[in-house]
């Protein structure tokens, strides 16, 4: 028995581990992820109990004593063991477990954000109209941002989910499950944090190349500053004059991105007006600076294969950098 | 001609040893397998299921090395060993190979090698059958797993979800067709051998074993072909789908043209659930077999085995949408699966608990083959209990797509199929090479496997949680994921070693080591008359079946079998021949004459393959070629291996009995294998038919309401047609009995031009109307289901004519008519997909 | 009617084995194609849908009923020829035993199959 003795310790080594990130369902942040949490940890230890009975018993009639037993005993631990305790286990847990389920669900009190998962990062809209319905695409509208969403804390918040190209799923451990952003249809998740704090969010559908790096960050403030957040991300940006914003257009960066307050008005890749009021760039992958914005703008698929913006290293360093060096700016 | 021929076996002295050393000189000779080149024509079970389960294994192992590259690249964050291109080739070939180069073929030719030798039986009733799916195994398999040398395997996951891998500018390249192509050319394969199991187990048992003497493993056998036959077509009806959207821009699964992704993943999952029992039903049967005889008494609980193997297979089907949890679908929709996913833990439990039953009321022998079978319940039990954890939805939408999931179904697949495929390794290799493998090798593989997947696996339950996704090449420090992916990269080298280990033990030279001897484990069921080694002939009599463990419970029975003092203990005519029996009581019916070895099998697999081949890169005018060489091909193996008029019209098989041996209708296997043929066709065809009124009920417009379909008239007037053609099929079945041959010929040229018209009538409906297939998923839709039912027709047509020529060459007679029999019921068929084709498209518009 | 025992005795066969399950499985495919239906507009997630559920709980009824028809006439055949366990003689009687007994067992588990498949119906009554 040497072997469970090392799984145990094994074990209990990686929760500790597992209990310290900040996308771990562990490490609960959120109505949902609470309960599920807890009957995560009931099922376990009703699960180690009948794991530790059948192989005990099994270990008893095959080595420790492999004699023959009438076999009306035999019968009635296939009836009790086999069918009577199975039965009634799992009836029980059904009904805890779909009970749950509307509970989850029920209707939202706070804001309504739409998350449109595409390849490979993710677009925002704060406060928008609507709800799933039967409309087939998210609602328009709305205050653009990306790979960054807030909360507010204590508050139901709606997030509606949808795709324009493949399937990704919207996962932040740490609040509540995962719920897929499918194209042609819009899918509601509804999120209840409970405490301040910064939570890491992945895609957890394969989408492609990039599907690894295709992360988000989820900030719950309270409710005030999340109202003054949204009231900023609507605003246009910090800086629109300088030899950053020239370059930016002249280099046809603006095909893809917008920058509110200038011309850039590009859809196809994230709304950058705010861009340095996020802790990330490219999608939950750098810290947020000039260094690491520069160093993106020059080589996309070395940091981050499979991206869709294609690398800027035939730019001259020092456009690189004077772009660089706006964007860092955007408050 | 000597006096053997003249006299029947009942007239044999099968005391007299000279006899019985002329007919082992006889059945030897029969039964052999062809020499030099000419052994790829073997088509015996004992060749065939043995390439089978070689080629399934080596799929095996380069699975695994794609998995150790794989946990090697995750061994540290960020790690840079693999491009993240080449992982998801590696992730996607590495799901696919296991699933379906693996885990479903290794139980297709485990059964293909023991089933016949479970029923005393002297082979499958489809030999050639069995050889035709391993070719197309082989050459399918290869085409799938070779892409990855050329960079260009699939990367879209085994699972295959659209968008992403329907739309070139996702995945361009022929990744995604090699996939489809490739793998339903091996799924008709997997069909094939479905339809070869059942009919064997239903029909070929020797005489005397009545349903409740069955052994359990024909049970389990029986339960899986049967999932096998409604579970593949639902995928192949996707795949049809999925192709037609790859290659001609047919929109069923593109939202912008009304299609639906979510379709896909519906027919995937009904295939895709049942999979996963369809893997292990099969090995727990193994366990079913081996538990028996080491506890040295018969299985306790036998009909709780029969109630939970076919319980299984029915309620796995109730499953499918637990892989969709977190697709959006309501909560009340979610529940049903959850209610039926929990449910399937009941038989589950029942399979373990008379195990151990079986064990405790046993005195149980240990031995290497127990060691995997305890093995087998300390992995598989924690499987099974993450399993019912993850049925709860709320749970599941934290655990999906995590690597929780990745452990839960480690644990439920190497520990309820590789375990029990290991244990029976070492339980039958005796039985397939006359030597038993090595004890200490043996429990060296255990203990390098149980310790190295629980290092490897059990971590990842935790990995998942801490917020690991599936199906990443890479991922960042600091998130407390470093250890346990340390870890489990370290366990999956150990359980390679383990792998090496039996890999090593099978294939080191043995040089004079002796044989082992007969029955070496004690057993008492059929499968260990066998001599070590083995003959091709499988038994040397087929034996009298009174018990479920004839060796333990029949006295003096291996030597009454050795003695041939049971049926068919002589070649006479020097051809292999079987007995046909009854399906509830196994009483003797027919004298099966199955065909021996032949080169077609391999042609038609070959050229069969070709089309797939051909049609993944596009080189139409070559596919069309080709599939013209397939059906001739097919044709000609049909003509001149089936149906074959015998000599005389019955035949003594031994003990006084006689036996026809041609029969038609249902006593015949062939007649079975035509009807469950058409079940699993019919399958396919409801998957087809399941899109259309899943379209219906997502869109308002569907079908549309200004009429812009297939219209009324021309979809009525091929259906006319459709049933005039089964009408005439039906009465040239019956004229031909009836001795009027002129007009049963008359009949079936009519009806194959009935069909013929039939089925181009019903293609003119849409074109006259001009749907356009790309514009929309309804015309799509219309166009999928027009052509499968034309293509249909086409087919019964090329049946009527197969017939009449057949009548005219003089190979089928008023009374051996199997022929127009078995045709005459696959248009029943045929005339209920034409009704419900017509009814669907334009009669359900004026309805809806 | 005789597959159910209302009258006389019935030849067990492998399709009377299979219809407790099987009517497990067409009871499934209804709540599951009927709520789906039901739900599939999409339009108010919140609004009740008491219609469907009271469908869905007669259609359980009539399945938990019917099942209960195919236990019961396997359990009264089973047990007027003794209702013993061991059927693994060599007679017809026996493969009818045998067929009779694990009819009851299928019976009970697709009856705690459908009884499962009823507690959404009751828990949630919705389409959210």
């Amino acid at each position: 028995m040497n072997v469970l003795h090392a799984i145990a310790g094994l074990l209990l080594l990686l929760l500790l581990s597992a209990c310290t990130g900040a996308q771990s369902a562990f490490d609960t942040g959120g109505v949902e992820a609470e309960r599920v949490l807890g009957m995560f940890w009931i099922m376990v230890v009703g699960a180690a109990v009948i794991w530790i009975f059948v192989i005990g018993l099994s270990c008893y009639v095959t080595r420790v004593s492999p004699r023959a037993v009438d076999d009306r005993i035999g019968i009635r631990l296939i009836i009790w063991g086999g069918c009577v305790f199975p039965t009634l286990v799992l009836a029980g847990l059904l009904f805890w477990g779909l009970g749950m389920m509307p509970e989850l669900r029920r209707p939202a009190d706070g804001p309504t954000i739409a998350v449109s998962g595409e390849r490979f990062w993710w677009r925002v809209a704060y406060d928008v109209e609507g709800g799933p319905g039967v409309v087939r695409n998210l609602p328009p509208g709305g205050v653009p941002s990306a790979n960054e969403i807030w909360l507010p804390v204590g508050q139901r918040s709606t997030i509606l989910l949808g795709s324009p190209d493949v399937i990704h799923s919207f996962w932040a451990p740490s609040l509540a499950g995962k719920m897929d952003a499918i194209p042609g249809r819009v899918n509601r998740l509804v999120m209840e944090p409970t405490r301040t704090g910064v939570y890491n969010g992945v895609c957890a559908e394969f989408c492609g190349e990039a599907h690894a790096q295709m992360g988000f960050r989820v900030v719950v403030v309270s409710e005030q500053e999340y109202a003054a957040y949204v009231r900023a991300q609507a605003a246009p940006a910090a800086v629109t004059q300088g030899p950053g914003v020239d370059l930016f257009l002249r280099n046809g960066c603006a095909a893809c991105h917008s920058v509110r307050g200038t011309t850039a008005d590009g859809q196809i890749g994230p709304d950058l007006t705010h861009v340095a009021s996020r802790r990330t760039i490219g999608a939950g992958l750098l810290p947020t600076t000039p260094e690491n914005i520069a160093a993106f703008i020059r080589s996309t698929d070395h940091v981050k294969p499979g991206v869709e913006m294609p690398s800027f290293g035939m730019l001259p360093e020092a456009e690189v950098t004077a772009i660089a060096q706006w964007l860092g700016s955007l408050e | 001609m000597s006096e053997t021929t003249r006299q029947g076996a009942s007239d044999r002295d099968q005391e007299d040893e000279a006899v019985r050393r002329a007919q082992e000189e006889r059945l030897r000779k029969v039964w052999a397998a062809p020499k030099g080149w000419r052994y790829w024509s073997a088509v015996n079970n004992t060749e065939v299921g043995v390439w089978y389960t070689a080629l399934s294994f080596a799929f095996m192992l380069f699975a695994g090395v794609l998995a150790l590259i794989m946990r090697a690249q995750l061994a540290v964050p960020e790690n840079n060993l693999v491009t993240p291109d080449f992982y998801n080739q590696a992730f996607t070939l590495h799901g696919t190979a296991m699933m379906f180069l693996f885990a479903v073929p290794i139980f297709e030719a485990v059964a293909i090698i023991l089933l016949p030798q479970l029923l005393g039986a002297r082979d499958l009733p489809f030999p050639r059958l069995s050889a035709f799916g391993f070719w197309c195994f082989l050459i399918g398999g290869v085409f799938v797993c070779g892409s990855i040398f050329f960079g260009a395997a699939p990367t879209g996951g085994w699972f295959m979800y659209p968008p992403l891998t329907t739309e070139e500018r996702f995945t361009p390249g022929y990744g995604a067709d090699i996939w489809l192509l490739g793998l339903s050319f091996i799924e008709v394969a997997s069909i094939a051998a479905a339809i070869e199991l059942i009919v064997g187990t239903l029909k070929c048992r020797p005489p005397g074993m009545r349903l409740n003497l069955m052994p359990l493993y024909a049970w389990y056998v029986l339960v899986v072909a049967g999932m096998i036959l409604f579970a593949f077509p639902p995928l192949i009806a996707g795949d049809i789908l999925f192709e037609l959207e790859r290659l001609f821009d047919w929109p069923f699964f593109d939202p912008t043209r009304g299609g639906d992704p979510v379709l896909w993943q519906h027919l995937f999952w009904i295939f895709g659930h049942p999979e996963v029992y369809i893997v292990f039903l099969p090995a727990i049967a193994l366990l079913a077999m081996i538990i028996p005889t080491f506890a040295q008494r018969p299985i306790l609980g036998y009909s709780w085995i029969v109630l939970a193997a076919v319980g299984t297979g029915f309620i796995s089907f109730g499953l499918w949408v637990h892989h969709m949890y977190t697709t959006g679908l309501p909560a009340i929709s979610l529940g049903f699966f959850s209610a039926a996913s929990e449910a399937v833990a009941i038989p589950t439990g029942v399979q373990i608990f008379v195990f151990l039953a079986t064990l405790m009321t046993g005195r149980v022998i240990y031995s290497v083959p127990m060691l995997f079978v305890s093995g087998f319940l300390a992995i598989f039990v924690i499987g099974g209990l993450t399993g019912v954890m993850v049925a709860i939805a709320p749970f599941d939408w934290q655990a999906h797509d995590t690597y929780f999931v990745v452990a839960h179904l480690h644990y439920v697949l190497i520990g309820g199929m590789l375990f029990p495929v290991v244990a029976g390794v070492f339980y039958y290799w005796p039985m397939i090479s006359g030597r038993k493998l090595s004890d200490r090798l043996g429990r060296l593989a255990f203990w390098l496997m149980f310790v190295g997947f629980n290092v490897a696996f059990f971590p990842m339950h935790f990995s998942g949680l801490a917020g690991m996704p599936r199906r990443v090449w890479t991922y960042p420090e600091a998130l407390g994921l470093e250890l346990p992916n340390l870890v489990s990269t370290i366990g999956a080298f150990v359980f390679a070693a383990g792998i090496l280990t039996i890999v090593y033990d099978v294939l080191r030279p043995r040089g004079s080591e002796p044989y082992a001897k007969r029955n070496p484990w004690n057993a008492g069921t059929l499968e260990w008359l066998a001599e070590m080694p083995g003959e091709n002939w499988g038994v040397r009599s087929v034996p009298v079946i009174t018990s479920r463990y004839p060796i333990w419970q029949q006295p003096n029975f291996i030597d009454d079998v050795d003695k041939g003092r049971f049926y068919l203990p002589d070649a006479e005519e020097m051809k292999r021949e079987t007995i046909v029996s009854s399906v509830l009581d196994g009483e003797p019916e027919q004298c099966l004459r199955v065909p021996g070895p032949s080169f077609m099998p391999m042609i038609s697999a070959f050229l069969t393959g070709a089309v797939f081949i051909l049609a993944t890169f596009h080189y139409w005018y070559a596919t069309i070629a080709f599939m013209a060489l397939a059906t001739v091909s097919i044709m000609i193996w049909l003509w001149r291996g089936t149906a074959i008029i015998p000599e005389k019209p019955e035949k003594d098989v031994g003990r006084g009995l006689k036996l026809p041996l041609y029969t038609s209708g249902p006593i015949s296997v062939g007649w079975w294998a035509m009807f469950i043929t058409m079940t699993g066709d019919v399958t396919a065809f409801i998957g087809l038919i399941f899109g259309y009124y899943y379209f219906f009920t997502i869109h308002e417009d569907f079908p549309p309401p200004s009429g812009a379909g297939p219209g009324v008239v021309w979809p009525m007037v091929s259906l006319g047609l459709f049933l005039a053609a089964w009408g005439a099929a039906w009465l040239a079945l019956e004229r031909n009995r009836a001795r009027r041959i002129g007009a049963a010929r008359v009949l079936m040229g009519a009806g194959a031009g009935a069909a013929l018209s039939a089925a181009a009538v019903l293609l003119w409906g849409p074109f006259a109307t001009g749907l356009d297939p790309a514009s929309h998923v309804y015309p799509a839709t219309v166009w999928v289901l027009a052509i499968w039912t034309a293509a249909h027709g086409a087919v019964g047509a090329l049946m009527l004519l197969y017939c009449l020529a057949r009548s005219l060459a003089g190979r089928f007679t008023s009374d051996h008519d199997i022929d127009i029999a078995n045709v005459t019921l696959y248009w029943h068929f045929m005339a209920g997909t034409a009704l419900v084709t017509v009814a669907t498209l334009a009669l359900f518009p004026l309805a809806a | 009617m005789r597959l159910f025992g209302l009258y006389g005795r019935t030849q067990d066969t492998l399709w009377t084995l299979i219809a407790a399950p099987a009517i497990w499985g067409v009871h499934f495919l209804f709540s599951y194609f009927y709520a789906a239906y039901r739900c599939a507009p999409n339009a108010d997630i919140f609004a009740s849908i008491g219609g469907t559920r009271i469908v869905v709980g007669i259609a359980t009824v009539a399945a938990l009923v019917l099942i209960g028809l195919v236990f019961r006439r396997a359990w009264v055949e089973w047990q007027a020829k003794g209702g013993t366990v061991r059927h693994d003689r060599d007679t017809a009687e026996d493969r009818e035993h045998f067929l009779e007994f694990s009819t009851v067992l299928l019976a009970a588990l697709s009856f705690v199959a459908v009884a499962f498949d009823v507690m959404p119906v009751l828990l949630i009554g919705d389409c959210r």
